[in-house]
């Protein structure tokens, strides 16, 4: 006769209200037509699935096959060891976070990461351009100060060692017009007017600029990863 | 494997540190993203809507056709109306039901609805879902302790267990006469998939597993999620010092495995650990269900 319920019948009555605990365990392997291994060589879409059912050993196997891409990526771009950590922890939080903002039809996992990777990279070195910049705004209010200019902060940090070799490697006239309006602080009216060219053409160098070195900074992560 | 990856260059710490930042922004086993919560009120009801709305997509012809075990269509739903009546009878105090067989007491709701109209058969079942409902607001108490068919559990889970075993009727019927599959809105499947972590030791106990294994039970896709289970003689003392099996599953599937509704071989399994204690796990799981 048909039924389908939870829990056989049986000749006494079977209490299932208890609470099953929670204790660890590790993966290892097996094989079966229908049944395949999990760990090393799990594809990137089962490997999606398994964080977003909050399966933390494979948060843990994601971090030991991919954390060095991401943290060397990183510390290639940054130049600075606890930057480059930052990085990671980030990457590998809004990962597990977020699964579901990877869609493994979209590309590798690895290919993914290393993308996250290179945007907190790149956004930290702007944040540190930023932080510099106004810094130096700061110190022009205070005369007497004998401080570095903020372009030479900048340069010298080793944290910016890959944006320094960018700039250095733009043009005269645009990476004029980046010191200007970066390091400097002026506004691009300012810029133009003190590199004395008309506000567009300031404007169109700092484009190409900030594309230029955007491209730079991009490729040295990823030739790094 | 590329040079980046073999250079053993992370610093220590970090691994530790990382994963630790991760856990606390989301815990471990809750999916991402969570499905909103319902009660398991909601979910019996969702569950009896869906029912009572793909019965309402059938031609007269189809309510006799063979669904399940010698029962047709109109047979299937008179037994799903004899359960509603017991879960009543429970409802009420009824000691009787505690021990009551699920088939045998069901059966003659079953019978009688051999000769009715289709549409006579179809609104007592929604009757009696309807109060079911009535009776379980009337309690008021997810937490009260029922006992009916051989178990005692919770009210609570008892409406999930219902909800589950609407929806496999559901899809006897929807495969007896050709309609698509469904699957439950995933609020409604997080419950069943809980439900089925939650039984799996008792199903452990029911087929007299002796040997403690710790399963890592890993369900993939909506409703899903994922759970370390103790299993076994000794308790989690003994499961958690024992060896461990991990089990990588869709949640829809894994639902079907414990209504008996697919075979462990038919599944997209990925297990990890012991082999055999593997297959028994499974085919533990797969005697959750009666038939």
């Amino acid at each position: 006769m048909p039924a389908a319920t939870l829990l056989a019948p049986r000749s006494r009555v079977t209490d299932v209200t208890g609470e099953p605990d929670s204790i660890g365990s590790c993966l290892v392997a097996e094989g079966r037509s229908s049944v395949h291994e999990v760990g090393v060589g799990d594809s990137d879409a089962l490997l999606a699935a398994r964080l977003a059912a909050g399966d933390p050993l494979a948060l843990a196997e994601v971090f030991d096959r991919l954390a060095p891409v991401v943290y060397n990526g990183a510390l290639r771009v940054l130049g600075h060891d606890a930057a480059a950590q930052d990085v990671v922890q980030d990457v590998f939080v809004e990962l597990w976070s977020h699964p579901g903002r990877y869609d493994p039809d979209a590309g590798s996992l690895r290919a993914y990461l290393s993308m996250q990777a290179r945007h907190r990279a790149v956004d930290l070195v702007r944040s540190e351009m930023r932080r510099v910049a106004r810094q130096e705004r700061n110190s022009r209010l205070e005369p007497g100060q004998p401080d570095p200019s903020a372009y030479e902060q900048v340069m010298a940090s080793e944290a910016a060692a890959a944006v320094r070799a960018a700039v250095e490697k733009l043009p005269e006239s645009q990476r004029r017009i980046v010191e200007l309006a970066y390091f400097k602080g002026l506004t691009c009216r300012e810029a133009a007017k003190a590199a004395g060219i008309p506000e567009g053409t300031a404007k169109s160098r700092l484009r190409l600029a900030l594309a230029k070195l955007e491209t730079v900074l991009d490729r040295q992560l990823l030739e790094s990863s | 494997m590329t040079a980046a990856e073999q250079r053993p260059a992370l610093p220590d710490g970090l691994r530790d540190r990382v994963l630790a930042a991760s856990l606390r922004a989301r815990a471990a086993g809750r999916p991402a993203p969570a499905a909103p919560q319902i009660a398991p009120e909601e979910a019996f009801s969702r569950a009896a809507d869906a029912f009572y709305g793909m019965l309402g997509v059938l031609a007269e012809a189809d309510w006799g056709r063979p669904a399940l075990r010698g029962l047709d269509v109109q047979g299937l739903v008179g037994h799903l109306t004899g359960v509603e009546e017991d879960v009543h009878r429970c409802l009420a105090g009824d000691p009787r039901v505690a021990r009551a067989s699920h088939v045998e007491s069901t059966q003659a709701a079953a019978d009688r609805q051999a000769g009715r109209p289709a549409a006579q058969t179809r609104a007592e079942w929604r009757s009696a879902a309807d109060r079911t409902l009535d009776l379980v607001r009337a309690a008021g108490d997810a937490d009260a302790r029922v006992a009916v068919h051989g178990m005692r559990l919770r009210l609570g889970m008892l409406l999930v267990i219902r909800a589950f075993e609407l929806w496999i009727h559901e899809n006897d019927i929807r495969q007896a006469v050709g309609l698509p599959p469904s699957v439950p809105d995933p609020s409604t499947l997080s419950l069943m998939t809980q439900a089925a972590a939650q039984l799996l030791p008792h199903a452990a106990a029911v087929q007299d597993l002796r040997e403690p294994v710790s399963v890592h039970l890993v369900l993939t896709g909506p409703g899903g999620g994922t759970w370390d289970i103790p299993m076994g003689h000794g308790g989690p003392a003994a499961a958690s010092a024992s060896a461990s099996v991990g089990i990588v599953a869709d949640a829809v599937e894994f639902c079907r495995l414990v209504a008996n509704r697919a075979a462990p071989e038919g599944l997209d399994l990925h297990i990890t650990g012991d082999r055999d204690r593997a297959a028994t796990v499974l085919a533990a799981a797969s005697t959750l269900a009666l038939d």
